[in-house]
């Protein structure tokens, strides 16, 4: 898959001369420098520039020289690097044809490519480009979550990834800052808790929809909760993910994710604990804490009795205390099946041994 | 002189023994790739099945025909033992003890002949027994499997893990037992090799019952000849 796409996107990117060379090369040899601003700023430094659009929105085109040098790309790049289509125009230049306001950073957010072609070509992967291909301008570009002559480094502090998915998914945020991801990550900076993108990815954001997707969930999940070093931290346990495996649920989840086009009928890992509303399992509206178990077992399982629930070692490894007669059944067969596949081998071996050698 | 061979077993013994062979094999070939889920070749084996959904499915089917198996294996024997058609020549006595530890003596050197048997040796009634114990085990712990909301309603939860653990393992064991023991004793054992037909075709030579289930043999014989000498 990766291959294919990276060379669509190199076909794509075929107007750019660096074409071979990878993101972090091109970077490194594309930009200017950066050289002359003063020029450029003469005009987009003043604070009223402007123009109005055929959309009869007005584009604000001023440019803060400051802001700009004191961005990632500021001593590294010179304007036309990205407003290429002005090199060598001098004191004035044409007009652009954009109608609104929006072609206007999409379009521009293509510049990106010619020295960030890795991360652009992920991105053509991602449910975003897959709605924008449709001609849908609302989906996001790079400018919308890197800014354009603000760029920052991306991730600092860790907050700024959620808010800045916010930006649009402002009901999904709202849910995700209440859950005890969220409250550690907005309240506390906690560096363990995953943002959005931890999740969801930064660039090649897949739809969350697909079944495909959602049977990596374990997985998804597991990548910290099944991290022993983590976990401990926390005083949670990290047995959850192999427990889930194990389990009727976690298997069938696992062999699914095999088959091409399955939807999962199983329970994931979401589908008891929530997915942003993430709450700790011991707090009182948990879905998972003991008392409201058997509603969501119930999701699934509308006729299940209030014995059901504990049908489920709620990831506890089979043990004297937590579920007896499972520990003890496993203890029988720990010594049966030795003891009596031993004894079969055994048998067979003095048999051959007194007929065919000391006969 | 008698005939060169006996009867052993009746048209209905053998198909139910191959009744049997083939459902063992296909609740193995789905059931041992759903315990074993990760290893390569059990998602071989599940995706020949066409997924996990198709594995479970035959393997759900084999297991109703295995417990209809099981079903008209003990009504059948219960109304034939009633109808005094059939001694219980199957059901382990003290003799069977005395008969291991014979064989081990023997095997160990320490007795210059084996012991003599009657219609079926100890290892065959431990077989015998130990896929009857063994399918009692898998038919009440699969059906707890199949059916875990029905079962909790009265049952405790916790019942269906330990289901579960049960069937995974006691699976495991016959599998193995039929892989390793009865293997040997129908094809590899020297005395048979390469396969002991007598399931299959009903019959078996006089030699061999006179070495190995030479009491039977006696019984036969005499029977036969009693009206001749009354």
């Amino acid at each position: 898959m990766k291959p294919i796409l990276l060379l669509a996107a190199s076909l794509l990117l075929s107007a750019a001369p660096a074409l071979a060379e990878t993101g972090e090369e091109a970077r490194a040899s594309r930009g200017s420098g950066g050289g002359d601003v003063e020029g450029c700023v003469e005009c987009h430094g003043d604070p009223d520039l402007e123009v109005t659009l055929e959309s009869g929105e007005t584009k604000k085109l001023h440019v803060d020289k400051d802001v700009f040098l004191g961005s990632r790309h500021g001593g590294k790049l010179s304007c036309t690097d990205c407003h290429v289509d002005l090199k060598g125009s001098e004191g004035g230049h044409p007009e652009k044809p954009f109608k609104t306001s929006r072609e206007f950073v999409v379009r521009y957010s293509e510049q990106c490519r010619s020295c960030h072609s890795d991360h652009y070509a992920q991105t053509l992967d991602s449910v975003h480009h897959a709605v924008l291909e449709k001609g849908n301008l609302k989906a996001a570009v790079c400018a919308d979550c890197h800014g354009a002559h603000d760029v920052g480094r991306p991730g600092e502090p860790r907050a700024s990834i959620s808010k800045t998915c916010a930006k649009c998914h402002s009901d999904i945020f709202a849910t995700y800052s209440a859950s005890v991801h969220g409250t550690a990550l907005l309240d506390r900076d906690n560096p363990d808790v995953p943002t959005c993108t931890d999740c969801h990815q930064s660039h090649a954001i897949a739809s969350p929809r697909t079944g495909a997707w959602r049977l990596q969930t374990p997985d998804r999940c597991g990548a910290c909760h099944g991290d022993e070093q983590k976990m401990k931290k926390y005083g949670l346990s990290n047995a959850v993910l192999k427990t889930y495996l194990s389990d009727f649920h976690g298997t069938t989840a696992s062999l699914q994710k095999a088959e091409p086009g399955a939807n999962p009928v199983v329970a994931l890992c979401t589908d008891c604990h929530g997915i942003h509303d993430i709450s700790k399992v011991k707090d009182p509206g948990s879905r998972v804490l003991q008392a409201n178990l058997v509603k969501t077992c119930q999701k699934c399982h509308p006729e299940a009795s209030a014995n059901f629930p504990a049908a489920w070692m709620s990831h506890y490894e089979p043990s004297p205390d937590k579920s007896p007669l499972v520990y003890a059944v496993k203890l029988f067969y720990m010594f049966m099946v030795p003891f009596v596949i031993g004894g079969l081998i055994l048998q067979i071996g003095l048999h051959l041994w007194r007929v065919v050698v000391k006969r | 002189m008698t005939s060169e061979f006996i009867q052993r077993f009746t048209l209905r013994q053998r198909i139910e023994h191959v009744a049997v062979m083939l459902t063992f094999t296909l609740l193995s070939v789905t059931g041992l790739p759903q315990k074993f889920f990760e290893t390569g070749w059990a998602r071989f084996l599940i995706s020949l099945f066409g997924g996990v959904g198709g594995t479970r499915l035959v393997h759900r089917g084999a297991g109703i025909v295995f417990t209809l198996l099981v079903i008209w294996h003990f009504g059948s024997a219960f109304v034939d033992v009633l109808a005094r058609k059939v001694k219980l020549t199957i059901v382990p006595t003290l003799k069977d003890f005395a008969d291991a530890i014979g064989t081990l003596r023997y095997y160990l050197g320490m007795a210059p002949k084996q012991p003599t048997f009657d219609r079926f040796d100890y290892k065959q009634k431990f077989e015998y027994w130990g896929l009857v114990m063994g399918g009692i085990i898998m038919v009440a712990s699969g059906f707890l499997l199949l059916y875990p909301i029905f079962f909790t309603q009265l049952l405790p939860g916790e019942i269906i893990p330990a289901a579960k653990m049960a069937h995974s393992n006691e699976g495991l064991m016959a599998v193995l037992t039929i892989v390793i023991w009865h293997m040997y004793s129908a094809h590899l054992n020297p005395d048979v090799f390469p396969i002991d037909r007598s399931i299959f075709t009903g019959k078996i030579s006089r030699e061999r019952m006179h070495h190995e289930h030479p009491l039977e043999l006696a019984r036969i014989e005499a029977d036969r000849n009693k009206p001749t000498e009354s």
